[in-house]
């Protein structure tokens, strides 16, 4: 059997939705005096028992409506999100493009935000050096890389933000709606690198709602509802099922 | 068990080091690259509030203390560090919000590299004091100056601990921000900043020196101001203090940092 590259066993989620954010402060005051949880909060179950792995090289894709927990799931396995129940293993360095801006500071350079996030994602300074030129001529953002990010377009922002995390090699990347942001001739490149990325044994994981893109790039799919996988098989079954619902 | 995990802990942002540094070149370059003056800025601040208080210290309200000027300098810098710190903690973690999201890594990283950044200038500040002192005061390098560097370490330890338990409260109360600057604008008249600790009466020493703050500066004013070693008593006294505010606080700010990603 090959080796999994993300399992995830068992793995819940819950958050406490907060009615009143400015005020937790004084609720906490009320939990505290009153020994209860104050009426403020309550719970709610993003993810619950979820089950899955995914073999080393595997390409695979989430799909689903909005809210049914798939960017949930990703920042549970990308580590951001500790599991409130179950267990996430992971074996190689692990990539993430889960939002749009990917974690870029607005008042910072292309270059200054791409050391910081390499640093952030365990690099050295010689090899984001040596990635450097590759991020650079991947992103084709010329000159504005010496730009502060605020003034990037989306465009650009999801172009350096996706050239970052594919050209530090990762064993598996994560990417939640990457390749919609950007035009025609950034996804194609896009789907081009990815294909080479899944040829040299990467694993991936990503979130769509371009089901075109999803059968193109991925093996199996997962489609997810209300914080749970309703199905989990080939991608073009996955597909067919999930459109025939939608 | 607290042991292994600290050690653990320690470790973690040791492999991130890279990171840290990458963090405390981009504070560093923010910060002078976008005013024309950079570094004059940064000092100015400081040696106008300073020029103030002596000023007035020596002419208005005269607080018997000989060169003043050269008292106030001794401590005041290290005060400043130390209120810049904190004020700069109830944002830091907010202001990394978006990569905190994107990126697992030890968040206390972020606090870490804005406190060496502030602690590169403030060390430009005490070596130019400890400079200006030698000069127009001692007229030689005293002896005791040797000890200053432990001191500023010592410093750096408290300051962190005092700074953990400070941004993990703004993550979830952004009351914290509204509080803070009451708390160092109390703290500014309870530590000896303008006047000297041996001012205090008898009766209330000992609390008042429980304030950690109050004894660091106390040490900055007997090796750069006086030129004198303080005791060893005095040495421990401080270390334990920085010390243990450090791991107890950072032990806190352990367990509750993995929530920070879910409400930043």
């Amino acid at each position: 059997m090959e080796h999994a590259a993300v399992r995830c066993a068992a793995v819940s989620k819950r958050f406490r939705i907060y009615e009143q954010r400015a005020t937790s402060l004084r609720e906490t005051f009320i939990r505290i005096l009153l020994r209860k949880q104050a009426l403020l909060t309550r719970p709610y179950f993003a993810l619950s028992d979820i089950d899955f792995s995914v073999r080393q090289g595997e390409a695979v894709a989430l799909i689903g409506t909005n809210g049914s927990g798939k960017s949930t799931i990703l920042r549970v396995i990308a580590g951001i999100y500790p599991p409130s129940g179950g267990a996430v293993q992971l074996s190689g360095r692990l990539a993430a493009v889960l939002e749009l801006g990917a974690g870029f500071h607005p008042d910072l350079t292309g270059t200054e935000n791409v050391a910081i996030y390499g640093a952030a994602l365990g690099l050295t300074r010689r090899e984001i050096r040596a990635r450097f030129d590759d991020i650079l001529d991947f992103a084709d953002i010329g000159e504005f890389i010496g730009t502060p990010v605020k003034y990037y377009s989306s465009g650009m922002v999801a172009r350096l933000a996706f050239a970052v995390a594919i050209c530090v090699e990762p064993d598996i990347l994560l990417l939640d709606e990457v390749l919609s942001v950007g035009d025609e001739t950034f996804r194609d490149r896009c789907i081009e690198r990815l294909r080479l990325f899944h040829q040299r044994g990467g694993t991936m994981l990503l979130v769509s709602h371009d089901l075109e893109t999803v059968r193109e790039m991925c093996t199996r799919a997962i489609w997810m509802s209300q914080g749970g996988v309703r199905m989990d098989g080939e991608v073009n079954e996955v597909a067919d099922a999930y459109l025939a619902l939608a | 068990m607290i042991g292994a995990q600290m050690i653990g802990s320690l470790r973690s942002v040791y492999r991130y080091r890279e990171l840290l540094w990458a963090l405390v070149l981009r504070n560093l370059k923010v910060k002078y690259q976008s005013s024309l003056l950079g570094f004059f800025w940064t000092m100015l601040n400081p040696i106008l509030t300073a020029s103030v208080l002596i000023v007035v210290f020596t002419n208005v309200v005269k607080i018997q203390i000989p060169n003043y000027w050269a008292f106030l300098m001794s401590g005041y810098f290290a005060w400043n560090f130390m209120a810049q710190c904190l004020n700069a903690a109830t944002y830091t973690l907010g202001e990394h919000g978006p990569l905190a999201r994107s990126i697992a890594f030890p968040q206390e990283v972020l606090i870490i590299s804005t406190t060496i950044s502030r602690l590169i200038e403030f060390t430009v500040e005490l070596l130019l004091t400890m400079i200006v002192l030698a000069v127009a005061l001692h007229g030689r390098v005293p002896p005791s100056y040797a000890a200053v560097p432990l001191l500023v370490v010592l410093q750096f330890i408290l300051c962190l601990g005092l700074q953990l338990p400070v941004a993990a409260l703004s993550v979830f109360f952004k009351d914290v921000q509204h509080a803070l600057p009451i708390a160092i604008a109390t703290l500014f008249y309870v530590s000896p900043v303008f006047y000297a600790a041996d001012f205090v009466p008898d009766w209330m020493h000992e609390v008042y020196l429980l304030n950690p703050i109050a004894r660091l500066l106390t040490l900055y004013h007997e090796t750069i101001y006086k030129g004198m070693l303080p005791s060893v008593e005095e040495w421990g006294a401080a270390a334990a203090f920085s010390l243990l505010t450090f791991l107890v606080t950072y032990s806190i700010f352990n367990r509750y940092k993995h929530l920070f990603a879910e409400v930043l």
